[in-house]
């Protein structure tokens, strides 16, 4: 249990230590050096953790000391919220901060008397999935940023804020992620709750431009609105359970349905669902490392960790189903924005909400199929989302453009990335990669709610929409005999591949990760339902993925992939234009016409205005508040 | 069944009109009708050059579609046959004298069958399509040589070669 | 009528299913021609063409094109088999519907303006029938005492038909845009070969497009079978319901012209998909 400790003390407070030690201004190698190795310690934990800890840990008592602790950090984290309002001349969050720390002092006052259980740690499979998501691709994302924040450097506007507070950020971020994942305090939880808030609040506004300013005020608001819910939930909890700690509340279930609601909305903020997605929209304008960190592995990720959590609490009430739809409305309507977008970044953004949404559908289903669904989802989404922000990140480097329409060639200009993002966008959809597979599993878990059931068929019939889009504008690319090499840093070159290789590896195990890891935990948390006909279902899952057709086509396509690479340059045309073609390398629409001129036909893919942004959020937003309204109905019912 | 199936089952055709009075096209077309019906010989009219087999050429060449009618040849795959509907595009035929008038197709590309006719008839039509198709098998097999290709019996008028516009545009 | 998950089925049903396929093909347009006063193409037409299109040259415009055209074809074969094995619905599904998907990139990846405008309309056709293909699903498992298993439908007693008698008047709209028939025809076909040029399947020619042609084959033979899970037990009624269902397309065909793909998007979403729902929301009715 020694090491357990040692390792959790790593990955919480090590960031954290490290993150510190930016801000004593160091430069250059060293600074490089120090990220790389407080990133390299992180991972080294993470992967750690599971091998000292058995399949299943039992609850790890913390010393009084950090409980004790936790009564004053709690109020220094508002107060800081409290200034951040100040700062930026807030009103929404200087008000909301000055609840929380209401409720903060009587809090305290109360608990003085009566003593609180012991603060602990939960350090079962699902904090592993999810210390392992925050500890290996968020330190990934740290490595890839000490390249990407040298060329930032260059073309960043004046205003922007140090490198280094924004490494010291960075890390400190993944510390108070691992801090969120394993704790089961709640006072605890929306301590580190809070920090993540804060994080994102700096990193979003790293450039320091009047765009970044309102993004992060955005995001702060709407995060601290979520906190407000979370501490009110809290304080309820701790009044009429008499206990902090959310596994208790949540085995408590339907006697306080309250304080779940809260907990619930709070996880609907942080994880940007309808109507709280504009904040996630907004945290683009940060540098790409950044909104790869925050929609990957980190912040949205805490909201889907959480109601993942809530899972086993929410099964059976009448939340259920609220949250559910909820998760379902956002995950069609997102899909439907994600299609008007020709911004490849607002496209993951929104397919990053999408995912999300169907993440908390599955958890509010509660059905061993459907939290197995929700896992996997959230495994294979931050893997690849994180491979897609770095690829689109480096494109927009390179060419100076984030737009879809523009990356045609791009196979060619720069192979690498490219070729990268392909396997990425791929992995978003195709099977057997594992998105494909926890959609497939929502799906069919989703069967017995009709309406959560509709919107999740509309939505994911959306979604091959404008991946089929985005991918074939990116391997749009004119006969080449010999690729070019791209130059781009040696860190971001490394981490590409690194997440690259690790999404292929990824999807080749997908059937011993769910059998090993996501399948165990499944049916422990749903152990009173493990005779139900659902296991019938995660046993079809098995098979498929077992089926032998599988392999057997792969080496098909394998072998004639290769064959496709036999090819003679012998055989090259130029499209058919009518005859009219100007021969030349890079713009192959270009045909003849009227007086022999030199003209070039324009085609972009359809962006239809029907799922225009501004037409679809004026009925869906209102619909969505509504939804989450109906939480607070319910426990009337 | 006696062997592999002939090119000549479905010699699939497309058309193109260099500088026709539409006479003949308009035979051509009438080729695809109930009376006629190319379709029962596997004959299928397709719209593009990389689907075809033949390339059936209507109307005389001139200085400036002398270009086109080379590229959209280059553009069918081998084997491939070239007829020449009509006495314009086997000689020339009343607008041989034109000032802008190169001659008949064959002065551009190797023609394999000529079609004569003012215009043609559907059946000759039909006929000469078939013909071509029989001569694709030929080709096919390495019967008859493979014509050579790019052979300009008259050179047409230069024409300046468009730069293309600004490298790298984005739409590209 | 279970199909054996045997090696000889599985190599059967690859030889077998494109010949089926390409009869299918060559029977649509000898009964299109006799209904315009023709005389028409033999029926193994298809096959012919097929082979004449394999001895050609192969002509390309880029590597990734041979990618993707391999790809529709495994990916076709695999759902081909999925369907008859009776394996998973919704994995079928998926299956299918990468197979079309690799056919669109295909036709995306090359600088073709024709090419990339039978795409895109491909991809609107894809989004439109998508959702009726699940709800179709979703309606076999109401059906078939909640199993998601294809192999259901195939040993039901009670004919799915009279079950799900809406869904499948969508599931004809969806075969329709599958066969490529007016008016769905916007994407790629053979007879608008003159408005986009032959659309996707433009930068294709030679062995590339006969592969793409057997995909088709392969398609058809796959859509057959899948109607006569509606009519499973006894298999020939589902046989001659598949016969009746392929002949009302070709009619349909030379009855309707082309309309645009947002017409088509607006009809799917709308007319069918409310059909497709009723129906299903019928059977939840039922069940309670
Ligand atoms: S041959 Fe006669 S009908 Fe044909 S194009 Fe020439 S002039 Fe017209």
């Amino acid at each position: 249990m020694q090491i357990q400790e040692a390792l959790i003390a790593l990955l919480v407070l090590g960031p954290l230590v490290f993150g510190l030690l930016m801000l004593t201004g160091v430069k250059g190698v060293l600074r490089n050096a120090l990220v790389a190795v407080a990133g390299v310690t992180t991972i080294a934990a993470g992967v750690a953790l599971p091998f000292y800890s058995g399949v299943i840990v039992p609850d790890v008592g913390l010393p009084t000391l950090i409980t004790t602790l936790g009564n004053w950090i709690e109020p220094m984290v508002i107060l800081t919220v409290l200034a951040i309002g100040f700062s930026i001349r807030s009103w929404p969050v200087r008000i909301m901060a000055l609840i929380q720390l209401g409720l903060c002092v009587i809090g305290l006052l109360m608990s003085r008397h009566e003593p609180l259980e012991e603060t602990k740690l939960v350090v079962d499979s699902l904090a592993m999935i999810m210390v392992l998501i925050v500890s290996v691709i968020g330190s990934l994302i740290a490595l890839y940023a000490i390249g990407y924040m040298n060329g930032h450097e260059h073309h960043a506007p004046a205003t922007a804020a140090s490198n280094n507070r924004f490494f010291f950020v960075l890390i400190s971020f993944l510390g108070l992620m691992n801090g969120l994942v394993l704790v089961d305090n709640m006072k605890w939880l929306s301590i580190f709750w809070e920090g993540t808030t804060l994080c994102s609040f700096f990193l979003i506004g790293h450039d320091g431009t009047a765009e970044a300013k309102a993004s992060a005020r955005r995001a702060i608001t709407i995060n601290v609105f979520g906190g407000l819910a979370m501490s009110v939930g809290v304080f309820l909890a701790a009044h009429s359970v008499g206990s902090e700690s959310l596994s208790v509340l949540m085995s408590k279930g339907p006697v306080v349905l309250l304080p779940i609601a809260l907990l619930a909305i709070a996880t609907m903020t942080k994880s940007a669902q309808m109507p709280f997605q504009s904040w996630l929209l907004g945290a683009m304008v940060a540098p790409t490392p950044v909104s790869a960190l925050l929609h990957s592995s980190t912040m949205v990720k805490a909201g889907s960790y959480l109601i993942l959590r809530m899972s086993p609490g929410l099964e059976g009430t009448p939340l259920a189903a609220v949250v559910a739809i909820a998760g379902a409305f956002t995950f069609a309507l997102t899909s439907a924005l994600a299609i008007g977008q020709s911004n490849g970044k607002k496209v993951l953004a929104y397919s990053t909400i999408a995912n999300l949404g169907l993440i908390s559908c599955c958890a509010a289903i509660g059905t061993p199929l459907a939290y197995a669904a929700g896992i996997t989802i959230l495994i294979f989404h931050a893997i690849s989302k994180a491979l897609l922000f770095l690829c689109v990140g480096t494109i927009e480097q390179s060419i100076g453009s984030r737009d879809i329409e523009d990356m045609g060639g791009l196979l060619f200009k720069m192979p690498l990335t490219t070729n990268i993002a392909i396997v990425g966008m791929i992995s978003m959809m195709m099977p057997p990669f594992g998105m494909l597979i926890g959609k497939w599993m929502a799906i069919e878990s989703a069967v017995h709610f009709p309406v959560v059931l509709i919107l999740l068929v509309l939505g994911s019939a959306l979604t091959i929409f404008f991946w089929a889009k985005w991918l074939g504008r990116i391997t749009t690319t004119s006969y080449h005999e010999k690729y070019t090499i791209e130059s781009i840093s040696p860190w971001m070159r490394t981490v590409l591949a690194v997440i690259g290789i690790g999404v292929v590896v990824a999807s080749i195990c997908a059937l011993p990760i769910y059998e090993q890891v996501i399948r165990p935990v499944s049916l422990l948390t749903f152990s009173e339902q493990a005779s139900n006909i659902n296991i019938s279902i995660l046993d079809s899952v098995s098979a498929f993925l077992g089926w032998p057709m599988i392999i057997v086509i792969g080496a098909i396509i394998m072998a004639l992939a290769t064959g496709a690479l036999l090819f003679k340059p012998s055989r090259l045309r130029l499209p058919y234009l009518c005859g009219e073609n100007v021969d030349s390398d890079e713009t192959t629409y270009t045909f003849r016409s009227i007086a022999d001129a030199p003209s070039t036909a324009m085609l972009t893919s359809y962006y239809l205005p029907l799922f225009g942004e501004s037409r679809i959020t004026t009925w869906a937003n209102p619909l969505a508040a509504l939804i989450i309204l109906s939480l607070f109905g319910v426990l009337f019912i | 069944m006696t062997d592999v199936p002939k090119f000549n089952k479905s010699p699939w055709v497309v058309h193109f009109n260099c500088n026709s009075c539409n006479g003949c096209d308009i035979e051509f077309l009438a080729c695809l009708t109930p009376l006629y019906d190319l379709e029962r010989f596997g004959i299928l009219h397709v719209g593009n050059p990389k689907h075809a087999d033949v390339l059936v050429v209507t109307g005389s060449v001139n200085h400036r579609n002398a270009r086109v009618l080379k590229n959209v040849y280059d553009q069918i795959p081998e084997p491939k046959v070239v007829v020449a509907m009509g006495v314009c595009a086997s000689t020339g035929g009343i607008f041989a004298d034109g000032y802008n008038v190169l001659g008949g197709v064959d002065k551009v590309i190797p023609v394999d069958v000529f079609v004569p006719g003012c215009p043609a008839r559907p059946e000759a039509m039909i006929d000469g399509v078939l013909k071509g198709a029989q001569i694709l098998e030929a080709k096919h097999s390495g019967k008859t040589p493979l014509a050579e290709k790019n052979v300009l019996t008259r050179t047409p008028t230069p024409v300046a070669t468009p730069v293309a516009q600004e490298k790298g545009a984005p739409h590209a | 009528m279970i199909i054996p998950q045997t090696p000889l089925m599985v190599v059967l049903l690859v030889v077998l299913a494109p010949l089926f396929g390409a009869l299918l093909c060559g029977i649509d347009r000898r009964i299109t021609a006799r209904a315009q006063g023709r005389i028409g193409p033999p029926i193994l037409q298809a096959v012919y063409d097929t082979i004449k299109l394999l001895r050609k040259e192969p002509m390309l415009l880029n590597r990734v094109q041979i990618v993707y055209a391999y790809l529709h074809l495994a990916f076709m074969i695999l759902a081909m088999l999925l369907l008859v094995f009776g394996q998973d619905s919704l994995m079928f599904l998926f299956v299918f519907a990468f197979s079309t998907l690799s056919l669109v990139l295909g036709g995306m990846c090359v600088r073709s303006p024709y090419s990339r405008i039978g795409s895109q309309r491909e991809i609107m056709l894809m989004v439109a029938y998508e959702p009726i293909l699940i709800l179709l699903m979703i309606g076999f498992y109401l059906v078939n005492g909640h199993s998601f298993m294809l192999s259901a439908p195939m040993t039901a007693a009670k004919p799915m038909l009279l079950s799900l008698p809406l869904l499948f008047i969508g599931f004809l709209v969806v075969l329709a845009i599958k066969m490529q028939k007016s008016p769905f025809d916007i994407a790629t076909s053979h007879h608008a070969h003159q408005e986009i040029v032959k659309g996707l399947t433009i930068e294709y020619s030679g062995p590339y497009l006969a592969i793409l042609e057997i995909a088709h084959f392969y398609e058809m033979a796959l859509l057959f079978f899948f109607i006569v899970l509606f009519w499973s037990s006894p298999a020939w009624v589902g046989i001659i319901l598949a016969s009746l269902s392929f002949f009302l397309m070709t009619v349909v065909d030379n009855a309707f012209a082309r309309l645009t793909s947002m017409w088509i998007f607006k009809f799917m979403w709308t007319g069918a998909l409310i059909l497709a729902v009723t129906n299903v929301l019928w059977l939840y009715w039922a069940s309670k």
